[in-house]
């Protein structure tokens, strides 16, 4: 198959802005460890460091088991680990805090909130008034293209309108780091597609830094700055791969550039191969 | 057609009783029983029971005892109920005790509590406040062990504290599932109240119903029946309507056509 060139220009130079890049979150030698039963322990994450610079989209891959959810839920502060750190702007985690904003699979609204509720939940938590928040809410619903649904109660909503919802919770109490545990894996592939491009056209806007967990590798390299490729059994990163594609990213251009076509061929193997090996100890 | 159909849902409950009416007024006909009066004969003693200022106080205080009783249960089981869904040690504490108290007869206990607290309203009321709280602790437990990780763990990123969660998501998450628990409490205040004036004759619905058997108004007994019959329905039929307006947000379910609501 021939690969048919972009015609767009813009987005061949590097338009990434060059800011100096500061660590927002650094991980040092973060293991978990959970007793499954009296005499056998599963080690979920194994020394596991990682510097996540501020501003970055950095996804994690594996497969099932690697314990990429654990590290986010480490980070997020609902899981404190056996051993090691996670810090957020140099303050070591205790436990979860506004300024990291989690994102599940599960959506994880609240049912008796309607759609408008949901989302000035957080703000008005923060002591924001009640007018003021409604009115960014509001505001944060139209982004997410749900206006109209204010007043609709989440089981009224489909999956994918719930995810649009859950988002717009978290991005309404301003967290410095979203974090992103397979938000899309409930979704059916096309409202999948639609999400991921939203959800790129929102964070390019302002650039939140972003760690996001997934299994699938073209989402990650999609989306991403980095990927990081982790190994199953103890979890632990395999290899971390810098995502060199200009922004912003047009899926239509991106699917026929070469450069992507090749991340995804290249992790993808590496894939399998973390799949059929797991980790060297 | 959908009208007809809706109608008939309406209708059939109505229906029901006039079935079970019919029946008893048959069945009463052919046995010639002194002490099974017709149905027709049970409802003419109903305005006199009605009429009677005597009865009436009567009723009215046995009403008030059992929404003593209930609300006082309610109001301590589902915080206890909660605890124990959220915390393991709570649970672990008193999930043995309740499942001790679960299975006695909470009117086997009359006797005892009688001899501690005399005859009165006190003794009577803690009967029914026994009844109601097992069933309230039971749902609010389960409801609360239900709700999601993830929910809780949204609460906690926003900046509730562990108790704010429990009164903010914990409360409202479980809410279906503790009202579950309240109605089933609900039908149990009625059957401790009737049965605790049972054993405490002094007064009350249970002490018209039992002071009539003992005379043999037989036909006052069964509109006795009748009344707290009828008292069940009206109670679970008001409990309903304001349970469905406090849970319109959850899930739609199958629900059983219990109620005349």
């Amino acid at each position: 198959m021939k690969v048919v060139p972009s015609r767009s220009s813009e987005w061949v130079k590097p338009v990434t802005p060059q800011k100096p890049a500061s660590a927002i979150i650094e991980i040092k030698g973060v293991s978990q460890v959970f007793q499954t039963s009296a005499r056998k322990d599963h080690v979920a994450l194994s020394d596991i460091s990682l510097t996540i610079d501020e501003g970055a989209f950095v996804s994690i891959l594996g497969p099932s088991g690697c314990g990429k959810s654990t590290l986010l839920y480490v980070v997020g502060g609902f899981v404190s680990p056996t051993s090691g750190s996670a810090k957020i702007k140099g303050r070591t985690i205790t436990g979860p805090g506004p300024d990291r904003g989690p994102v599940f699979q599960e959506f994880a609204l609240f049912p008796w909130k309607t759609v408008l509720g949901n989302v000035m939940y957080g703000p008005r938590q923060q002591g924001v008034r009640a007018t003021e928040a409604e009115a960014q809410s509001r505001a944060l619903i139209e982004m997410v293209g749900l206006k109209g649904y204010e007043n609709f109660y989440p089981k009224e909503l489909s999956g994918g309108m719930k995810q649009r919802v859950a988002l717009a919770r978290t991005l309404a109490y301003h967290p410095e780091v979203l974090l992103m545990d397979e938000p899309f894996g409930a979704l059916d592939a096309h409202t999948r597609t639609r999400l991921q491009n939203d959800l790129l056209n929102i964070w390019e806007r302002d650039r939140k830094t972003v760690l996001f967990v997934t299994h699938s590798v073209d989402e990650a390299v999609f989306l991403s700055d980095k990927v990081v490729m982790m190994s199953t059994s103890p979890g632990r990163i395999r290899q971390v791969i810098d995502i060199d594609l200009p922004r912003p990213r047009r899926r239509n251009e991106l699917l026929l550039d070469p450069r992507y076509q090749k991340y995804v061929v290249d992790i993808e193997r590496m894939f399998d191969e973390v799949e059929e090996t797991g980790s060297p100890s | 057609m959908t009208s007809l159909a809706a109608l008939g849902k309406r209708a059939a409950p109505v229906f029901a009783c006039i079935g079970l009416l019919a029946a008893w007024q048959v069945a009463s006909l052919a046995l010639k029983n002194d002490s099974f009066p017709t149905a027709i004969e049970a409802i003419r003693a109903i305005p006199d029971i009605l009429g009677d200022k005597e009865s009436l106080i009567n009723i009215l205080a046995s009403l008030r005892r059992m929404a003593i009783g209930f609300g006082v249960a309610v109001l301590i089981s589902i915080p206890l109920g909660l605890l124990m869904g959220r915390s393991r040690a709570v649970a672990a504490f008193f999930n043995p005790l309740l499942m001790v108290i679960y299975p006695v007869p909470k009117a086997a206990l009359m006797p005892i509590i009688m001899l501690w607290l005399g005859v009165g309203d006190i003794t009577k009321t803690l009967v029914i406040f026994l009844g109601v709280s097992l069933p309230v602790i039971y749902h609010s437990f389960e409801g609360a062990k239900a709700v999601e990780e993830k929910m809780l763990w949204s609460g906690a990123a926003m900046g509730l504290s562990p108790a704010q969660r429990l009164v903010r998501i914990v409360l409202p998450a479980a809410l279906p599932e503790i009202l579950t628990g309240c109605r089933t409490g609900l039908v149990l205040a009625l059957i401790t109240m009737i049965t605790s004036e049972m054993i405490a004759r002094q007064s009350g619905a249970g002490n018209i119903l039992f002071n009539a058997l003992d005379m043999g108004q037989y036909d006052t007994v069964f509109a006795m029946i009748i009344i707290v019959g009828a008292m069940g329905i009206c109670l679970d039929a008001i409990f309903e309507r304001v349970r469905a307006r406090l849970v319109r947000w959850s899930e739609p379910q199958f629900d059983m056509p219990l109620s005349f609501s």
